[in-house]
């Protein structure tokens, strides 16, 4: 007992030197925001109900009109590439503190800060739409404050059946008649990456070049990204034309949830992943 | 530098040792007897992590019936999974809280140590996962698994319950899983008339014979071994449920072949189980058995054994009564303690 008291001692100590020498080694830090503009091709949309006069109305590449009452995602896994190539990766293993929910309702998630982000150049940012397989398991203990954000009542991020998180949710009306638009993504695997039992998994990671070089050091530069859902139709995979109906082709109504529709999608959304790695992201101005 | 790492290892390396030996407490909780009935398929591959022990199952018995685990504190798993209904209820689709009406219809607990999947769509391929999903469905509990353990914590019965299950009284989503799964693992049913028959210790009558001829030939392709499921997912064009979040397996797989596909239940304890299809379509095994005589409805994924033979079962109103009869012997009166 004796023996261990002193290793514990020394254990603190040496504890104590790796954050000094830590303190020393690293240069000053500071904040990065992300700024989310969520737009029809240029124009930021704004959110009404089906008789809504001041919606944002979008015309898809199959010609069908459509605004939208509910627009929300998760972000996670965000990391920024330095000038020189090397990866910096921000709280990636912890939702509480590294994900987001982006919802065009509350304005205050459309910034999102990153804290304490070593100073250097950057000129990439990668992220995930949606959450990965291991982390996407509806953990309230690991991650209270992620699953109270996702859960919450004017949220709804959460699904249920699939123990997991919707990674989106368009709510919206199409056509002239206003039918109803229910778009809802997220994973269903089962087992590990990447070789999973079974499921689809709707994670896409996105990888976005920055306009010209984020400098984090005596400034906090903001970087500004577009996410536009004109491709939710009209994307660089698929172009989708919504049907209504409980058909294995309809993919209007949350059924999508269901069949291969939901990967169009997902592929339009956050790209599939191959020839498209940036999906209805891009960055349009870096504030130093 | 290197020397530091190296105490700190050490130090880490004896601060477990010690950990271990002040942890250790002698609580008699022994796996309990697994007996595999004769001629069942495997287990399933996730059981062997979490065999059933003598206190997690008693733990895993008391949750399974705690009504806290809802939001309102009206209903427990126990309220629709009943055991003389074979561990489900008489409603079509599943009735939460506040009699919020669910999407399905509740299936039955038995045998699950032994089943590769869970649920209608199969969503679940391990048993632990599973107890989450109604306690925080909106439709069902409406709660969250904190909520759940701020209710239960204080109680003494289930400080004791878990000190006597894992050790110690921590009460942790995990082992709220476990015991509940270990509950589950040891409901089996495997003591009905079938089953005397095939041990020899009881026979058919002219009926059921007849009736197990008939199954046989026109039911055993699908509900096959000795649980009377091959655990396959098939449409076999029952009436659709049009609520727009159904999709069968689909939902799950995303394959088209998987649209409004379903697990082939189980037969077992059949006679107590009804309504049946997947959001309780039909009110008897009649109308079961009578749908298929007359023909089920068309899809694209239609299931083959109705797709090539005109989308119907052919069955005489003497062979229904006599499937009927014959299922009838899946009752398992011990199972059901009645």
């Amino acid at each position: 007992m004796q023996n261990l008291k002193k290793y514990f001692l020394v254990s603190i100590a040496s504890l104590a030197f790796v954050s000094c020498s830590s303190d020393d080694d690293n240069p000053a830090a500071n904040n990065v925001t992300l700024e989310f503009n969520n737009t029809f091709k240029n124009n930021t949309i704004v959110l009404g109900n089906a008789a809504s006069a001041s919606a944002t109305a979008n015309t898809s590449a199959a010609g069908q009109v459509h605004h939208f009452s509910e627009l929300k995602y998760v972000i996670s896994n965000i990391r920024l590439i330095k000038d020189n190539g090397d990866e910096v990766p921000y709280n990636v293993n912890d939702l509480d503190k590294g994900a987001a929910v982006i919802d065009q309702a509350k304005t205050t998630t459309l910034s999102y800060v990153l804290s304490n982000v070593p100073s250097a150049a950057y000129k990439q940012i990668k992220f995930g739409l949606g959450i990965k397989a291991e982390q996407n398991t509806l953990d309230q203990v690991r991650f209270p404050n992620f699953y109270a954000a996702a859960g919450a009542n004017d949220t709804e991020m959460m699904w249920e059946w699939g123990s997991g998180y919707r990674f989106t949710k368009v709510e919206g009306f199409y056509d002239t008649d206003n039918k109803a638009m229910s778009i809802h993504t997220g994973s269903t695997v089962e087992g590990t990456a990447p070789n999973y039992t079974q499921g689809v998994n709707a994670y896409r990671d996105i990888t976005l070049n920055l306009t010209t070089n984020a400098v984090v050091g005596s400034k906090a530069p903001k970087i500004k990204i577009e996410a536009d859902f004109d491709k939710l139709l009209s994307g660089k995979t698929n172009t989708i034309t919504l049907s209504t109906g409980t058909g294995m082709d309809n993919n209007a109504t949350p059924n999508i949830h269901t069949a291969a529709q939901m990967v169009k999608f997902v592929d339009n959304l956050g790209g599939n992943g191959s020839s498209d790695i940036t999906g209805i992201f891009s960055v349009t101005g870096v504030e130093n | 530098m290197q020397k530091i790492i190296g105490l700190l290892l050490l130090s880490l390396l004896s601060w477990s040792c010690s950990n271990d030996d002040s942890d250790m407490v002698l609580i008699d909780n022994p796996e309990i007897a697994f007996n595999i009935p004769s001629g069942f398929p495997e287990l399933n591959a996730f059981f062997s992590q979490n065999k059933p022990t003598k206190y997690g199952v008693e733990l895993g018995g008391k949750l399974f019936s705690e009504k806290r685990f809802s939001a309102d504190n009206t209903i427990s798993c126990s309220t629709c999974h009943i055991q003389v209904n074979a561990f489900t209820d008489h409603n079509a689709q599943a009735i939460g809280i506040e009699g919020r009406v669910g999407l399905r219809n509740t299936p039955s607990i038995q045998n699950l140590a032994f089943m590769k999947f869970y649920n209608w769509d199969g969503s679940k391929l391990q048993l632990e996962t599973q107890p989450l999903v109604p306690i925080i469905t909106h439709e069902e509990m409406d709660s969250s698994i904190l909520e759940v353990i701020g209710k239960i914590k204080d109680d003494a019965p289930y400080k004791e319950l878990f000190r006597k299950a894992f050790g110690d009284e921590n009460i942790t989503p995990e082992r709220i899983y476990k015991s509940i799964a270990q509950f589950e693992y040891t409901l089996i049913s495997a003591n009905s008339k079938y089953d005397k028959v095939k041990r020899n210790e009881q026979s058919f009558t002219a009926g059921e014979l007849q009736g197990c001829q008939t199954f046989e030939q026109k039911c055993a392709s699908c509900h096959t071994t000795e649980l009377f499921t091959d655990q396959s997912f098939r449409n076999i064009g029952f009436p659709i449920n049009t609520n727009t979040s159904e999709a069968g397996r689909g939902r799950v797989t995303g394959g088209a072949s998987d649209f409004m596909s379903f697990r082939v239940p189980t037969l077992r304890n059949i006679e107590y189980t009804a309504p049946y299809g997947s959001f309780g379509q039909f009110a008897d095994l009649k109308s079961v058995l009578d749908y298929f005589d007359k023909g089920v409805l068309d899809a694209e994924n239609l299931d083959p054994v109705f797709k090539d033979n005109d989308r119907r079962i052919p069955l005489t109103e003497e062979e229904k009564n006599n499937l009927i009869a014959f299922m009838k012997t899946l009752s398992d009166h011990d199972f059901l303690g009645n």
